[in-house]
């Protein structure tokens, strides 16, 4: 009897287990169909428009080398100076902010956690006008539009501190006070005690940093104002897809895609651990 | 006395004749200018600025920048920034009111509205135009829209009747792509049927519309776009989308080289159909529009000036001339459009043949492609009664009568 | 409404505890709103009767001071310069300098400018000369008010500056009169590191989010007091004024509008509707399927659970502007996805995903949930794990099946857990721009409500809509910052109920 039953169980487990696999395979199809698709039509030499199949009749590296001699060398280098500027500064700016609203207890603490609360609920598209001339009156627009983004998006970051005050909250506050019994400045609590304890946070950071400016189109569109030489890469790639531009370029957007995913995603990929860490470990924290 | 005033307009002349021909050597010198063109004649517009360099007779020398803004970006970009815009670009005639409201054109001066005057059929004169002064010098006269066809699947006797078209299309399964939920492109069904749309600006940026949409006409208009989007072939687009399922475009000239290539051997072009309405046949209208190159207004009178003469050399008949045979823009250039080459152009020939339904796009404002691309919406969601028509027309003359900056008159 | 004791409250079902505490904080907002002005009047008592304080304090230190303090009155930091403090004394003094030397060459006069925001817009003339026509830009409205709004940040620094220099001064008096030593230099510097470390942390974030932030929204609000518009840019065309609460006026009452014969306030109403539509759903899709698939990788026996999770995570790490773009192409009425069901004799007619109202809506929130499945897969594996394996044993003893299991273990440990992350993700996803504007735009448009504030479309949230009032031809940034301000209004309103209805939010030291 016992036996039996222990039997329909193992037999149920497998039928679920069989179903899962089922569901995986279908969702891992569905989430990877897009990208494999623009891989695919990357290498497509026939045409340059759309089309209604997905497989190249005629393989080449023609939207590779198109895309070499366009400006699109120029808007990739923009982008990677301005992530690469935003991870380190974005992270200090950042984990200065959380920590010190995660360990220190200082009168205006709850005021100003409120306050950027509050702030947090504008709608930052209204302020992009703005921000434009701020930066234009600085001189950080059109062909210096670089500096420019590097300025906003890590001016303003501070607002974004949730995640890392989320991880912070979880190492135990008992490790601090030990050190500061032991006479350690708080700075030196900071570098010594918590900064090794941090290393997913700190990789999170940089991560969702260093991703970011791939995709900034809207804000930074308005700072370059149709300069070719401040473009990043969505900024270029997406005056692509205008209606007199698609027929010739829709491939050569393609090939764009592949050439920006590809470097962000092995990053990524390589990172993995430490961003799940990261998100675990502050995110639910909101 | 009458002497003695003749004597003064004499000596008046002579003056400043002097002054006009001093004028021209206190022009030499260098200027910064930065160019906006559509990307694919970036190259060949900063040729011609160096040719412009090398020949011109007032000592001009331009230092260029020439950045790739396509014309439809370059109003967007004005309305952020005039300061920071370019002093010379490349710009589709429906952004002029915007242009100007925006403060990013300049007024052409007496000898540039002659040369533009002088040079350029009706249409581009009235693209350029703008209350009783020139704001831009016509680059183009091809901005207008016809037909593009496969052979294999419309047979070349049925290309006059869109009632023939779209039965060739659901026969075959394949789709009849027509951008009308465009004010752009449905306009033309209620000029094919007689009906007007009349715009005069002020010079303060307003604008008087004497419109006739909303009447009887305009109802065999509306019945004539129901035929098109009540069937299941209608693609709203404007693109080349031969590849994807379309039998027929309705696109200009600019998608030419895509289609060539698309159709092959089955390529056609025509002008656009006709369709019937209670036993009478209607020939579908169209605009016909113009690229224009705008100068940013100037504080310095000498670089206006200087920016004046180069902008008079890109739009000459020459470089006009240059543009199309590298990329086929149709000039609009009274002597360029003679050229034996420009004649034998299959698109443009079609351009010609619907010249004869096309009305010339005047400069209208921002708010009227909004509200009047609602008409096929409305007619789409319908059922084709003419009660539910000609509500859709009641309700975009209302919002006419109500929208800002324009006086509605019937 | 009944008011419950705690020993009733306690009584109540769960369902019945949310209703109590919905309607009692809906009860509570009249008196909240009274108590708001009662505490504005109180605030202004306050404000007069420490103003006068403080005024008096600043007479009686100047009164009662000696001349290195009476000094100080006007040289700022000369207080500390002559007792010793040097670093002090120049800090105080540089920003004296900076403070005078701005309001010289340009505070001064952006301030007088502020109450107009400029007299003489551009002017053009002919030159007959040359026959070309010159431009002349004088006053510049938004130069105007935007440095305004900086000089009264400014002004408000410097006086705040000026009373802690006048108070410093006051201290170090009692303390030499005391006999004790003053701190030096030496300590200051020390005490950056130490006891004020959080000073020295946070000082540069701030700034930057005074001015990166803070700025641009004062400085948006003022703007919907004006009629900063396309045709008023305060630049190249007609400068912009002050016009007082007209936009209000406007964009609140029933009559007039967009063009189309309806109201801005309608037009508001049915895209805020969609909005809270869109939140609600694009939220919840997302945490319960991504809960979901995190539960299918995690459970036991499934094999290859880092590839799985690999595969999902690869959507995150690429660039949306990309994926959705594509994606979005691929569901147009000629994209792949209509061709290929046509090639296969599925459907006849293409599928109306971009071109009818419902087909758009319920699209979005499916690619939507294809963008968001990763993150919350990501985020609630770490939870789950999290959970006490032993609640799961007890249960099973007890005979719990599967699903009795997650309703009552793992549902309510993770929406204890995740209160706060479903909140800040709701008001996220309200404000979710990407995903629309790069999907659809907005489209379909909206026929009823499109007109003169931009074309209106059925997927159109607040914040597309406010971007398309901001861009295209009629750019009407004082409606824009109108919208704003009720966008603002609406998420502070759900971010208020949500804490005080759900448990859990406010402790936050519950966690450390």
């Amino acid at each position: 009897m016992e036996n039996k039953r222990h039997m329909g169980l193992r037999t149920l487990n497998r039928v679920s287990n069989t179903a899962i696999y089922v569901l995986l395979i279908i969702i891992s199809i569905v989430w990877l169909i897009p990208f494999i698709f623009i891989v695919l039509q990357s290498f497509r030499v026939e045409s340059t428009y759309q089309v209604g199949y997905v497989i190249p009749h005629q393989w080449g590296w023609d939207n590779y080398i198109k895309l070499w001699n366009s400006d699109f060398k120029r808007w990739y280098l923009n982008t990677f100076i301005i992530a690469l500027a935003a991870a380190v500064f974005v992270t200090v700016i950042q984990l200065c902010m959380s920590y010190t609203l995660s360990r220190f207890r200082f009168k205006l603490r709850g005021p100003l956690m409120r306050f950027m609360l509050i702030l947090g609920m504008f709608p930052g598209m209204l302020t992009m006008i703005i921000l434009y001339r701020v930066l234009s009156d600085l001189g950080l627009t059109q062909a210096n539009a670089v500096p420019g983004l590097i300025l906003v998006s890590v001016a303003s970051s501070g607002m974004g501190y949730y995640v890392s005050k989320g991880f912070f909250d979880t190492i135990p506050k008992s490790l601090d006070e030990a050190a500061r019994v032991d006479g350690a400045t708080r700075a030196q609590v900071l570098y010594k005690i918590i900064l090794p304890l941090s290393k997913p946070i700190v990789i999170y950071t940089i991560l969702t940093a260093f991703m970011g400016p791939w995709g900034d189109y809207v804000f930074a569109r308005y700072v370059a104002m149709g300069t070719s030489a401040g473009y990043n890469v969505a900024v270029g790639m997406y005056s692509w897809l205008t209606n007199d531009q698609i027929a010739r370029m829709y491939t050569t957007f393609c090939a764009g895609g592949v050439i920006v995913a590809v470097p962000v995603t092995i990053l990524f990929l390589c990172l993995q651990k430490y961003y799940v860490e990261g998100v675990t470990g502050g995110a639910v924290k909101g | 006395m009458k002497k003695f005033l003749a004597l003064v307009m004499a000596l008046a002349m002579v003056l400043s004749l002097g002054v006009f021909a001093n004028a021209d050597s206190e022009l030499a010198g260098e200027y910064d200018v930065t160019v906006w063109a559509p990307e694919a004649a970036t190259e060949l517009t900063e040729q011609q600025i160096a040719d412009f360099n090398a020949s011109n007779e007032f000592g001009i020398t331009i230092n260029a920048t020439v950045e790739p803004v396509s014309e439809a970006d370059a109003a967007s970009n004005m309305d952020t920034d005039v300061s920071a815009g370019a002093d010379l670009f490349f710009f589709a005639q429906d952004q002029l009111s915007r242009m100007i409201k925006d403060g990013a054109v300049t007024q052409l001066g007496q000898g540039a509205a002659a040369f533009v005057e002088a040079n350029n059929n009706a249409a581009g004169l009235a693209a350029a135009k703008s209350g009783d002064g020139y704001f831009a010098y016509p680059l183009t006269a091809d901005n207008g829209y016809f037909m593009y066809y496969d052979k294999s699947v419309v047979p070349e006797e049925d290309i006059d009747s869109l009632e023939a078209i779209i039965a060739d299309c659901e026969a075959a399964g394949k789709n009849f792509s027509y951008e009308l939920e465009n004010a752009w492109y449905n306009a033309g069904f209620f000029f094919g049927t007689g009906c007007h749309n009349d715009w005069t600006s002020e010079s303060d940026g307003s604008f008087t519309l004497s419109d006739d949409f909303n009447s009887d006409n305009g109802l065999i208009a509306a019945k004539g776009i129901y035929k098109l989007v009540s069937t299941d072939i209608y693609v709203n687009s404007s693109n080349a989308d031969f590849a994807s399922g379309s039998a027929v475009v309705v696109t200009g000239t600019w998608n030419y080289a895509t289609i060539k290539e698309q159709l092959g051997d089955n390529f056609g072009v025509a002008d656009l159909p006709s369709f019937e309405v209670d036993g009478e046949s209607y020939h579908i209208g169209s605009y016909s529009g113009c690229k224009l190159l705008g100068v940013k207004p100037q504080e310095d009178a000498v670089k206006g000036a200087a920016l004046n003469q180069l902008a008079q050399y890109l739009a000459n008949k020459d470089c006009q001339l240059a543009r199309f045979n590298e990329f086929g823009w149709g000039p609009s250039n009274n002597e360029a459009l003679e050229d034996p080459a420009v004649q034998a152009d299959p698109t443009l020939s079609a351009l010609n043949e619907q010249g004869a339904f096309a009305v010339p796009q005047p400069n209208i404002p921002g708010n009227w492609w909004d509200i009047a691309k609602v008409i096929t919406t409305d007619v789409k969601a319908s059922d084709g009664s003419d009660a539910a028509l000609q509500a859709a027309l009641q309700k975009y003359e209302d919002s006419m009568a109500a929208a800002d900056g324009v006086t509605l008159v019937k | 409404m009944k008011q419950y004791s705690d020993l009733e409250y306690l009584r109540l079902s769960k369902g019945q505890k949310f209703t109590y505490k919905l309607t009692s904080l809906l009860a509570a907002i009249p008196r909240g709103i009274g108590r708001f002005f009662a505490n504005i009047g109180k605030g202004i008592k306050n404000g007069v009767v420490g103003l006068g304080s403080e005024l008096k304090d600043i007479g009686a230190t100047f009164a009662h001071g000696d001349w290195k303090t009476k000094t100080s009155y006007l040289v700022m930091g000369f207080g500390n310069l002559a007792r010793g403090q040097i670093l002090r004394g120049l800090l105080f003094l540089l920003f004296e300098v900076v403070f005078i030397v701005y309001m010289i060459f340009g505070g001064a006069h952006w301030m007088s400018m502020l109450p107009s925001l400029g007299k003489v817009g551009p002017t053009s003339e002919y030159n007959a000369v040359l026959d070309t026509y010159t431009t002349v830009y004088n006053d510049n409205s938004f130069k105007i008010l935007l440095y305004g709004v900086l000089t009264i940040f400014f002004i408000i620094a410097f006086i705040y500056t000026w009373r802690v220099n006048v108070k410093q001064n006051k201290i170090m008096e009692q303390i030499l009169k005391s006999g004790k030593k003053l701190k030096a230099d030496k300590d200051d510097l020390r005490s950056m590191v130490d006891e004020n470390f959080h000073a020295t942390l946070l000082a540069l974030p701030m700034t930057g989010i005074l001015v990166f932030t803070v700025l641009p929204i004062v400085f948006m609000i003022l703007v919907a007091f004006t009629n900063y518009d396309g045709s008023h840019n305060g630049y190249s065309n007609n400068l912009f004024t002050w016009v007082g609460l007209t936009n209000f006026n406007t964009m609140l009452s029933w009559t007039g509008g967009t063009g189309g014969g309806q109201s801005y306030s309608a037009t508001f109403g049915e895209i805020l509707a969609w909005t809270l539509i869109w939140a609600f759903l694009a939220t919840f899709t997302n945490y319960f399927l991504g809960m979901g698939v995190a539960m299918m990788i995690n459970k036991k026996g499934i094999r290859l659970k880092k590839v799985w999770r690999t595969i999902l995570v690869m959507t995150i790490a690429i660039p949306q502007f990309i994926s959705l773009l594509y994606v979005s192409k691929m569901f147009a009425r000629n994209g792949l996805i209509n061709l290929s069901l046509m090639d296969l004799g599925w459907i006849k007619q293409p599928l109306p995903f971009w071109e009818d109202a419902t087909w758009a809506r319920v699209t979005v929130v499916l690619i939507n949930i294809w963008i968001g499945i990763p993150h919350l897969m990501l985020i609630t594996t770490g939870i789950l794990m999290n959970i006490p394996a032993d609640l799961y044993e007890s249960a099973r003893i007890d005979g719990a099946n599967a699903w009795q299991q997650y309703r009552k273990i793992t549902l309510p440990y993770m929406l204890f857990i995740t209160g706060p992350y479903l909140l800040t993700s709701f008001t996220g996803n309200m404000n979710n721009f990407n995903v629309i504007y790069l999907l659809t735009g907005g489209a379909p448009t909206n026929p009823a409500a499109s007109g003169a504030a931009g074309s209106v479309g059925y997927t159109d949230l607040l914040i597309t809509w406010l971007f398309k009032i901001t861009t295209g031809a009629d750019s009407q940034y004082y409606l824009a910052s109108v919208v704003g301000i009720m966008v603002f209004v609406v998420v502070a309103f759900i971010s208020l109920v949500v804490y005080n209805v759900l448990p859990s939010i406010k402790n936050e030291e519950d966690y450390q």
